[in-house]
């Protein structure tokens, strides 16, 4: 009788709908909130929400990201006000996607996507460059560096509204 | 002196005459500020430190305190907050600084401040030792009451200058930096301009914020209104690592924190990011000039020479090190002692000590000079330099402080800075060159010689002594030698400016501060024997606030004299040239004609050197040296405080330090081990030379708590200087300190006056120039003049020359093409050359020239 008992559990687990996918030819939409790769935004028009702070940089406990800033001027603009990231990395092989760099952006900049395909054959392609974590210029976008007017893009932070 | 205070219901004993805020402050008591600073007079501007404050109620007949039915004292309080900056402490004063009324005051005042605050910290270069933001953080409110879109929106990108940067947004209106430049600079080159809302900081200067200390405003900026442009967007405080160093480019020493990270374009390594100041009391307080600030670009110049390079005919090869010991170890064996040392500006103790025993290495009597050789006397600084704890800073209206043939200004910005306090304070200052100096209008009296004449001024300061029986009989008679002899020299001598020899003899302190202007190297030894003279019959010597400083031409120059390098040597080495040089660290071929003659003549010159310099294309084995920002050591600065630095960057290419490369090329010519480690080689310096027995690393590392305490978790205190965690350095004692050594006076002969009628070229000093340390920094550029030479108007006017005409100097055989400044700034009868301006040696003596107007 136990034994019919457990031949039962086995067939109804047979007869049961899968649970795995076969990936990689198949793959499983990932959930909302899913924190995978990191993608540095881009304005409607195409500036970098990136102002170079390094708050992420400090935020990050890993240590993965490393940013250096440099001045915009209207001639060569990269983003909203004076200051831009002129160098942005994060090495992939440090980041442990706990995703604090994207509560401590102020701009809202950085944001883990859910890319979550990260594979390396050298050390050295671990780290994510710049100009690989940074979104497509939007459609009506321009490319950065800009040229624009004097005065259109003084502030760093984008308007800010009352709390309430 | 000290009164008693009560804050916080607790008693303390505080130092008379202090402001409430330092008062609390010594006792680790927070009051905060942000217009308040310790080294200024206070200005009561922000309201920040607002406390409540009441005083002990005395009955009026009694003088007793009034005391309450409890049996304790009845306090009268103020009615309202009172601010605690202004404050001087009293006895009996009473302080509350953590009531709710206070602690509501502080929110409200930070709620006012950041009304129109833009909130941009993220994008600050000051956000993360802000001020603002840390009281902001303690004391503020959570959130604020006022809209954000009735902030006010103004310039964010305002020019003061190239060098500082003002965001009118940020500004607090504290005026700090206006305080700054009037009262600590005395330039008046910043102020307020309009009223309220529109109140903002200008420069009132052409050129714009022209003054030696801007750097020092964006230091005491309680916020980010003030930035550097070297710095700008740089890094973030916090990802900055801090190395303590010594600035490299006057006899000062000031005392500097190398603010270091990891650079991308500099392929990884670590590199100076910017340099501040670090706080030493002793030294340059909290402190630096521009110069130290930005002049920091040499140790990353893409031009830095970073592998050794040969001569093989007309052609430069590099080589690996090993090969460049062995032809320096067999060249220096073949001259069979015929070497010639030099030694440059900004060498380390530790690389001298090593050229040194490299030097014992090639001959019995090595032959050690120092470059530049414009001022001697090393002999004269060990009887009478200033005594132990001499702090400049300390000096008032009981002192007095004679400044001769230097122009401080231009040649060490801190100690001009320092003598101008002492002045501001009530110190006789007096002032004598042979033309005007800056110092010249917070000076008591101005003596303006004839260049030739600064001599006479001292003997004439020292016959005044005699005659006035200002003479200190109990010292002279128990331990100068050769009093008898002066005494009789000076019989008759004319004082011409006695009022300024009465104020000066009538003072308690006396510092000489000797400079080489308008001097040949002979000369200068008289003059340094001459302010000797004064200083030793006078009895100012061998104590705190007495005795000579030498302005030095180089960091280390002091430290050159104290290891057995010398001036006059040098002189001979040019009068009889040995057939190979060793050149460490100086560019003798640029700066002086005659130099670059006979090095050009030697068998084989070896030379260590940054830049591929006009010395080192004259050499045969050229060596990278490292900057002071790669490497460790120590500098003693003109006050002979032995002072350590600290490695600060990656190295850069193959360079070395001076002492490793001078101690391998001495393992070779002896088959000896050399010394590994700087470490090691101090420790052989403190065997060695008595003067610097006691100084071990860890010694000079050494700090003690100083006031004002600035750095940490103090910023809104004193600025963003650093705390000094690298040590205050030693300063070694003088043979006045020690009551058993003798002091020796003798007359100084007077050099021989210049022929009458004959334009004598006089070579200057100025701070911002192209010399090789300083060229690299490119953002410094505006401020350094093209060349020029300093004409007066009588001696223009019948030569056919106006104010910016072209001229040509002609010094012996040498003929410099310069721009002509007829401003009334040169005496008659000279031409001020300024030195390193451009690829021309101007002498480094006064010479005779002839000028000529360049016809267009």
């Amino acid at each position: 009788m136990n034994l019919l008992r457990g031949f039962a559990t086995t067939i109804k687990h047979v007869l049961e709908e899968p649970v795995t996918v076969e990936y990689p030819e198949q793959e499983r939409p990932v959930r909302e909130r899913f924190k995978g790769r990191h993608a540095l935004k881009r304005y409607d028009n195409g500036l970098e929400k990136c102002i170079g702070c390094s708050l992420c940089a400090a935020a990050c406990p890993a240590d993965a990201i490393w940013v250096e800033a440099a001045e915009n001027t209207d001639d060569e603009r990269y983003s909203p006000g004076e200051r831009y990231a002129k160098t942005y990395e994060i090495n992939m092989l440090r980041c442990i996607f706990c995703g604090y760099c994207e509560d401590a952006c102020p701009t809202e900049a950085i944001v883990l996507e859910h890319e979550y395909r990260l594979s390396f054959s050298d050390r050295r392609d671990a780290i994510y460059t710049k100009d690989r974590l940074l979104d497509p210029v939007p459609p009506g976008g321009q490319d950065t560096p800009q040229i624009t007017e004097p005065g259109q893009f003084d502030r760093a932070i984008p308007d800010m509204e009352d709390p309430d | 002196m000290t009164v008693t205070i009560t804050i916080d219901d607790r008693p303390y004993e505080v130092p008379a005459g202090a402001t409430l805020v330092d008062a609390a402050k010594m006792h680790a008591i927070t009051i905060p500020v942000f217009c308040y600073h310790p080294k200024m007079n206070p200005a009561g501007m922000c309201r920040m430190c607002l406390v409540e404050l009441g005083s002990i109620a005395k009955n009026r007949d009694t003088g007793q305190p009034e005391l309450d039915d409890n049996g304790q004292p009845v306090i009268r309080w103020f009615p309202k907050l009172q601010t605690a900056c202004t404050q001087i402490v009293s006895d009996g004063l009473v302080v509350r600084t953590q009531t709710a009324r206070v602690a509501e005051a502080r929110r409200d005042i930070l709620e006012f401040i950041l009304t129109s605050h833009p909130l941009d910290c993220p994008i600050c270069d000051k956000g993360g030792e802000c001020p603002l933001q840390n009281l902001t953080m303690a004391y503020g409110p959570g959130e604020s009451r006022f809209s954000y879109g009735d902030k006010m929106h103004l310039d964010k990108h305002v020019p003061l200058g190239e060098l500082i940067f003002l965001d009118r947004e940020r500004c607090i209106q504290c005026a700090r930096c206006t305080r700054f430049c009037d009262e600590v600079v005395g330039d008046d080159v910043l102020a307020f301009h309009e009223r309220g809302r529109s109140l903002q900081i200008v420069t009132i200067s052409d050129p714009p914020f022209d003054t030696k200390f801007s750097g020092n405003t964006t230091d005491i900026c309680p916020v980010g209104a003030l930035t550097t442009a070297d710095f700008r967007f740089g890094a973030r405080p916090w990802e900055l690592d801090e190395v303590p160093s010594i600035c490299p480019h006057c006899p000062v020493g000031c005392n500097i924190s190398a603010s270091t990270r990891l650079d991308r374009e500099a392929g990884g390594k670590k590199i100076i990011k910017r340099v501040m100041p670090r706080q030493n009391e002793q030294v340059n307080e909290i402190w630096i000039c521009d110069k130290g600030r930005f002049g920091h670009h040499h140790s990353r110049a893409a031009d830095r020479l970073q592998r050794p390079v040969i001569r093989r005919g007309d052609e430069f090869i590099e080589v690996d090190w090993q090969e460049a010991y062995k032809q320096i170890a067999s060249r220096l064996k073949q001259a069979d002692g015929d070497v010639g040392f030099l030694a440059g500006p900004n060498l380390s103790n530790e690389d001298l000590w090593e050229l040194r025993k490299l030097a014992g290495l090639t001959g019995k009597s090595p032959r050690l000079g120092i470059w530049p050789a414009t001022m001697t006397g090393g002999d004269v600084i060990a009887q009478v330099g200033v005594g132990v704890g001499t702090r400049l800073q300390d000096m008032g209206p009981e002192s007095a402080i004679l400044v001769i043939a230097s122009d401080l200004d231009e040649e060490a910005p801190i100690w001009w800075l320092q003598v101008k306090q002492a002045a501001d304070r009530g110190a006789v200052v007096i002032v004598a060159n042979g033309r005007q100096t800056k110092l010249d209008r917070y000076a008591s009296a101005v003596i303006q010689y004839a260049y030739g004449q600064a001599v006479e001024v001292l003997n004439s300061f020292a016959a005044r002594a005699r005659s006035r029986r200002k003479v200190a009989r109990p010292l002279v008679e128990s331990r100068v030698d050769g009093y008898d002899d002066l005494h009789e020299a000076l019989k008759g001598t004319r004082v011409p400016h006695a009022d300024a020899a009465d104020a000066l003899l009538g003072a308690e302190n006396l510092v000489i501060l000797a400079g080489g202007e308008g001097l040949a190297l002979e000369d200068h030894a008289e003059l340094m024997q001459a302010a000797a003279n004064l200083l030793i019959i006078t009895g100012h010597v061998g104590r705190a606030n007495n005795g000579l400083v030498a302005v030095w031409p180089g960091a280390n120059t002091q430290g050159a004299l104290d290891l057995g390098f010398s001036p006059e040597v040098t002189a001979d080495l040019l009068a009889n040239p040995p057939a190979v040089w060793v050149i460490a660290g100086a560019d003798p071929v640029a700066e002086d004609a005659r130099a670059a003659e006979t090095i050009a003549g030697a068998e084989f010159v070896v030379t260590s050197t940054q830049f591929l310099t006009a010395t080192a294309l004259q050499a045969d084995v050229i060596l990278p040296r490292q900057s002071f920002a790669e490497r460790e050591g120590m500098f003693t600065n003109g006050m002979r405080r032995v002072q350590r630095f600290y490695a600060a960057q990656g190295p850069v290419g193959e360079a070395l330090p001076d002492w490793t490369i001078y101690a391998q090329v001495g393992a070779r010519l002896k088959g000896d081990k050399p010394r590994l480690s700087a470490g090691a080689v101090m420790r052989d310096i403190t065997q060695h030379v008595a003067r610097y027995a006691g100084m071990s690393y860890s010694r000079l590392a050494q700090v003690e708590p100083q006031f004002p305490n600035v750095g940490g978790s103090d910023l809104y205190y004193g600025g963003t200087a650093y705390a000094n965690h690298g040590g205050l350095g030693v300063q070694w004692a003088t043979d006045a300190e020690d009551e058993s050594a003798r002091l020796i006076v003798r007359p100084v002969e007077l050099p021989d006056r210049p022929a009458a009628g004959d334009l004598i070229a006089v070579p200057v000093r100025l701070l911002y120039d192209r010399g090789v340390l300083f060229g690299p920094s490119t953002l410094m550029h505006r401020r350094v003049p093209a060349p020029y030479a300093g004409l007066n108007s009588q001696d223009a006017a019948p030569l056919g020359i106006a104010d910016g005409d072209q001229i040509t100097v002609s010094i012996g055989e040498h003929r410099f093409e310069l721009t002509a400044r007829v401003n009334g700034r040169a005496p008659v009868g000279t031409v001020l050359l300024p030195r390193q301006l451009g690829e021309f040696p101007v002498p480094a003596a006064p010479t005779v020239c002839v000028v000529h107007k360049i016809e267009e």
